[in-house]
């Protein structure tokens, strides 16, 4: 394919292809830079009150002091550690309960309802009870993530596994395929996109999680760090703490997005 | 016989209904015979291939295959669809291999067979390629030599042509049957299409509306050799064609 020569009108195209792309990147620059900058100015001329909204310098100084410290890291590892385990272990038990319930009908048929309540149930609401079974720690932060994430997954990846081309299961039934054949030679690799598209919301929910449970109750972690700066009115601690949290939870969907581009070079 | 139908009959059930789908089917295919199947539509020609294949049983009656009752786990019985439904997340190739695979007979000699087959009804070219790559008519040829490389000796075709344009239609008409002819393979064919019908097939059996019944089994006996678009010209298909059409508009008007 690289050696093929290609018209002028070609060449013409993929370059404005390419500008097209650059600019667009140019321009979500320009607004974190206009956005980052305005913050600053605003703020140091007095036009909103820093005490109320911070500013980026003084939120990197604080970043400064608190990596030094090392508090940065310890708060973030706490939390990420907690989505990331909340993440893993909702994201497979949930793909495991989709294959169990996609493999038998009658129990789909049982959980259906449950499901669909549980879904519309805000978990939030069972924090106390959570809170109580589990103790104020990260077990119950844990346990909450795993309740937001999990049902959506069930609900998701069950959903892909039985929107399966049927004619394509015919044609593994008219060879006599087992269940289990079926399952891992056509419904699954059907499904790889949506499996995917799954994991990045979880990535989303699974910070959801984590954060709602350390703002029920913590005693470490970038939600801690939150409630703290609310209760003692250090805004510089509340703007850090989100910003982190916007660097790590973006990280994480790369993370994911990254994988993607892998499976599909994989896939094709 | 190679193939037995006996006094097949099959009622579907649901919820709200039941429906008599099948009312007394016998009939008997010889090996390498090219039987084709047409009658109105959703009278319950794709589930005399079903039946066949052992997917489904009936409610009563019998079907034997090589004087025994068919599994779909048997290597007996090839089946070929409408769609060709190649996997896209797989090469030709591997797509090929796939009935190998689910049959766990992917072994090199069985591998090797299916690309000879591959190579000789040139697709060779293709075989690294994607189906998305590939147009209808080709995409069709792989799905039968997907069935072929797994040697059955009974190829249930079930309207394989329909969702092809025409063109690409009579030219894959006259391939599937000089492969099938030169494989030496017994196939029933099921069509909506009485021309088709007529070009590829030995002995057509004509269904009545539903509850299918056998309305007329005719015997074209065209001169050997004829391909299927030239039999297609005949004054002979072209009579034979009058008359099964009359017998399925009589059909369609009790419907």
């Amino acid at each position: 394919m690289k050696t093929k020569k290609f018209s002028k009108a070609h060449y013409d195209y993929l370059k404005l292809h390419r500008t097209k792309k650059i600019l667009t990147l140019l321009t979500q620059i320009a607004i974190l830079v206009a956005f980052f900058l305005g913050w600053e100015l605003l703020s140091r001329f007095g036009v909103i009150s820093s005490f109320f909204f911070s500013s980026p310098t003084r939120v990197a100084k604080l970043i400064g002091e608190m990596l030094r410290s090392g508090e940065l890291i310890y708060h973030s590892r706490v939390t990420l550690n907690e989505t990331l385990i909340g993440f893993a272990v909702a994201t497979g038990v949930g793909f495991l309960v989709a294959f169990v319930l996609w493999y038998s009908n009658f129990l789909r048929q049982v959980s259906e309802p449950f499901l669909v309540v549980l879904n519309s149930l805000p978990k939030v609401a069972l924090g106390p009870i959570i809170i109580i079974w589990f103790g104020a720690g990260d077990k119950a932060i844990i346990f909450m993530c795993i309740l937001i994430v999990v049902i959506v997954t069930i609900l998701n990846i069950l959903n892909s596994f039985t929107n399966c081309d049927n004619q394509l299961i015919a044609l593994g039934k008219s060879l006599g395929a087992s269940k289990m054949q079926i399952f891992f030679k056509i419904v699954l690799p059907s499904s790889l996109k949506d499996i995917i598209s799954t994991l990045k919301v979880n990535v989303g929910l699974s910070w959801i999680g984590s954060i709602m449970g350390e703002l029920l109750v913590s005693k470490a972690g970038l939600g801690y760090l939150l409630t703290y700066g609310k209760q003692v009115a250090n805004m510089h601690l509340v703007m850090t703490a989100t910003v982190v949290l916007c660097l790590l939870a973006s990280l994480m969907y790369f993370a994911v997005a990254l994988f993607e581009k892998l499976m599909q070079k994989k896939l094709k | 016989m190679f193939v037995q139908v006996k006094n097949l009959n099959l009622i579907y059930q649901s919820q709200t209904d039941e429906t008599q789908a099948l009312n007394d089917i016998s009939f008997d295919i010889e090996k390498q015979d090219f039987v084709a199947i047409v009658g109105p539509s959703g009278c319950g020609k794709t589930t005399i291939l079903s039946l066949i294949s052992g997917l489904i049983k009936p409610t009563s009656g019998t079907v034997l295959v090589d004087g025994k009752m068919p599994k779909p786990k048997d290597n007996l019985c090839g089946y070929m669809f409408q769609r060709d439904n190649l996997l896209p997340w797989k090469t030709i190739e591997k797509n090929i291999y796939f009935g190998l695979e689910i049959k766990k007979q992917a072994s090199n000699e069985r591998k090797n067979y299916a690309i000879s087959l591959a190579d000789k009804y040139g697709l060779k070219e293709f075989l690294k390629k994607y189906p998305s790559e590939l147009s209808g008519g080709m995409r069709q040829r792989v799905a039968l030599i997907r069935t072929l490389a797994l040697k059955p000796e009974l190829l249930l075709l079930d309207e394989p042509f329909s969702a092809l344009d025409y063109q690409t239609r009579l030219n894959l008409c006259n391939d599937i049957f000089s492969i099938i002819k030169r494989e030496k393979k017994t196939a029933i064919l099921v069509t909506h299409d009485i021309q088709e019908a007529i070009s590829m097939a030995d002995k057509i059996i004509v269904l009545s509306a539903r509850p299918a019944k056998i309305k007329a089994i005719h015997l074209p006996n065209f001169e050997a050799n004829l391909t299927p678009f030239e039999r297609r010209n005949t004054t002979k298909a072209k009579r034979l064609f009058e008359k099964i059409w009359q017998e399925i508009q009589d059909e369609n008007k009790k419907i």
